[in-house]
């Protein structure tokens, strides 16, 4: 019962605040909003019973990216946009298609007949860390798909830290024939 | 509702309430700070520092508390000036930008473990009560998830007050969280992989059982403090406040207690910082060499030790008193007659308090010995005994706690500050590698030496 209250707050707070995301014209209160969505999220998963995905999307989300976000806002000055209009003639075509797929979604759900008991669902981080590196050969196997993930991301910031240092270099030229 | 009211003792539910007063102890810790600080920077520098307000008490004069007095009506003038936003200023967010980082020093201190967990029988029945206010697995992570939250209203401040300075001031704190949080990560997580846990309360119970962090993890310890130091952005990090350079950083444009409120959220974070540092680095609540049983048997004599060392403390503070009052007798100040007065109102307290606490001390010692019942063969005592070995513990914690809070403060008046590029570099190029080499190594003793 408690913890069907806590959803409804949690759950109602991070649907208005996605909905902040999309009609804020201001791209900082678009960013704010999508901080207290990520956070009330957190909460949710809190409440399902995984802290560690909750406090790992607080640290990520909340704490690193959309603080990169804001950064990049600041910097370039990012100002109400009031040109653009709300509505156009996609959103003729996106309007039915969110909510088709809305009602789909609450079909399937429905449908199956999900039992949620949040007090059976307590997983701790230990094994949660138990089934991601679980290297047996009749495991999950999950530990690849994290190496992975860990190469991906690693190609993209070698990738990022290259076309940084060649706009580098060349301004770095441009200076040096300015000063010969 | 009616069950869970039920599924605790009554005993349990008024301890944990009581445990949330401990969300209050970072905020408390600028009473101490604010002073320390002032007053320490006056010491560092060879001069008074502030110590002039005084109220007056009807023998002994003007009683000025060693500048405790000045700071607290310092504190009290921003309290009552006026709010004032200029011109132009985004006045929703800049109203909201300093409540984020006050809200954020007191949900971080709940996993903080204040004593060790305690067991004890009250009637028939054994009660169970773990030290921090949110007793879950992910503990650390938790912490600096919400610490992390507060540099929001440091960005917020800077973009709503519309000035070029206070812009400049939010746009070098994102830079500054961004790099040093990646740095205070990695940096614990090799004692984190030595006691193979995100609690706060299993890493001390590790310390207890092996040997201290700082002298598992030396390096850790200091790319850990640095990476603190500058992410609170105090000197010598003080780049997103740079008095030089920007005025006053993000907080330019603010007065008042808008003003008092981010230094009220600097100042705690820095206690939560000092706690964080004596838990992860030097036992938390425990003492070398002494285990929480052994504390719980003998429960009076620690007590009664206790007070000695506050009675030494008192004795030595005396002997300080004394020794300058002679000086101000030789001396030709024209107020001297004033200050000695002032002296022997302390001099009377000190007195007092020694022979009040010696006087505990020895009674605790001599009537003070517990009654146990064996349960799963362990010794289990009653409440006195564990609220007892829950006040020592405590006070352990703050004590060490209030030692890093003065290590903040002789850094930041012994080092000159630093150039952006220069914290920078250092983030990045030095404590990140210097991390990440610490913790690889760890990482490879932990599995040679195995679980």
């Amino acid at each position: 019962m408690l913890a069907l209250i806590y959803f409804i707050i949690l759950g109602g707070i991070a649907v208005g605040s996605a909905l902040c995301v999309l009609l804020s014209r201001h791209p900082l209160y678009g960013a704010i909003s999508l901080v207290v969505t990520m956070v009330s999220l957190a909460g949710i998963y809190g409440l399902l019973g995984s802290p560690f995905i909750g406090v790992v999307q607080i640290m990520v989300y909340a704490g690193a990216i959309i603080m990169l976000l804001t950064f990049v806002i600041m910097v370039l000055n990012g100002a109400r946009d009031s040109r653009t209009p709300m509505f156009d003639r996609v959103s003729l075509f996106v309007f039915p298609a969110i909510l088709i797929l809305a009602a789909l979604l609450a079909f399937a759900l429905l449908s199956s007949g999900i039992s949620f008991d949040p007090s059976a669902a307590k997983v701790s981080v230990e094994l949660t860390s138990k089934n991601l590196f679980n290297v047996n050969s009749d495991g999950p196997g999950y530990y690849l798909l994290f190496e992975g993930i860990g190469l991906l991301l690693l190609s993209a910031m070698v990738a990022a830290v290259l076309m940084a240092k060649k706009n580098l270099s060349s301004k770095n030229l441009e200076n040096n024939e300015e000063e010969i | 509702m009616i069950e869970i009211i039920q599924s605790k003792h009554w005993i349990e539910w008024l301890i944990n309430i009581a445990k949330f007063a401990f969300a209050f102890v970072p905020v408390l810790f600028i009473l101490l700070l604010i002073p320390l600080e002032r007053r320490g920077a006056g010491f560092i520098q060879d001069r008074q520092g502030p110590n002039r307000s005084y109220f007056r008490l009807p023998y002994f004069g003007k009683i000025r508390l060693f500048g405790w007095v000045h700071n607290a009506s310092d504190g009290l003038k921003l309290f009552f000036k006026e709010n004032y936003a200029p011109h132009g200023v985004n006045k929703l967010l800049f109203l909201l930008a300093p409540a984020i980082p006050f809200a954020v020093v007191l949900i971080a201190p709940a996993v903080i473990p204040w004593f060790a967990p305690m067991v004890f029988t009250f009637g028939e029945e054994v009660i169970r009560i773990s030290g921090q206010n949110v007793n879950t697995d992910v503990g650390l992570l938790l912490l600096f998830a919400i610490s992390a939250l507060s540099a929001y209203g440091a960005v917020l401040a800077g973009w709503a007050s519309k000035s070029k300075y206070s812009l400049l001031g939010g746009l070098r704190t994102t830079a500054m969280i961004i790099s040093y949080e990646v740095c205070l990560g990695i940096s614990i997580m090799g004692i984190l992989l030595l006691a193979g846990s995100f609690r706060l309360d299993q890493i001390i119970a590790w310390q207890d059982a092996h040997v201290w962090g700082v002298v598992a993890q030396p390096v850790a310890f200091f790319c850990f403090l640095i990476a603190m130091i500058a992410e609170t952005g105090r000197a010598p990090f003080d780049v997103a406040e740079g008095e030089p350079e920007l005025v006053a950083g993000f907080h330019t444009e603010y007065g008042a207690m808008q003003f008092g409120l981010f230094y009220m959220g600097e100042y705690s974070h820095i206690g939560i910082n000092s706690i964080l540092v004596s838990i992860l680095f030097f036992g938390g609540y425990s003492i070398p060499f002494v285990s929480t049983s052994t504390i719980q048997s003998n429960v009076g004599i620690s007590l009664g030790v206790l007070a000695f060392v506050f009675v030494f403390a008192i004795l030595a503070f005396l002997h300080l008193l004394y020794r300058y009052s002679r000086y101000l007798k030789k001396s030709s100040y024209a107020n001297k007659s004033a200050i000695l007065r002032e002296y022997s109102l302390y001099k009377i307290v000190g007195w007092a308090a020694a022979a009040l606490l010696l006087a505990a001390g020895v009674i605790s010692i001599m009537y003070f010995k517990p009654a146990y019942t064996l349960i799963d063969g362990q010794a289990v005592y009653g409440i006195g005994v564990a609220l007892g070995t829950a006040f020592i513990q405590i006070l352990v914690l703050l004590a060490k706690a209030v030692f890093f809070c003065w290590v903040w403060i002789w850094i930041r008046w012994t080092l000159p500050r630093f150039r952006y590029d220069h914290v920078m570099n250092l983030g990045w190029k030095v404590i990140l590698n210097v991390a990440i080499v610490n913790l690889v190594i760890t990482a490879f003793i932990v599995k040679l030496i195995g679980d």
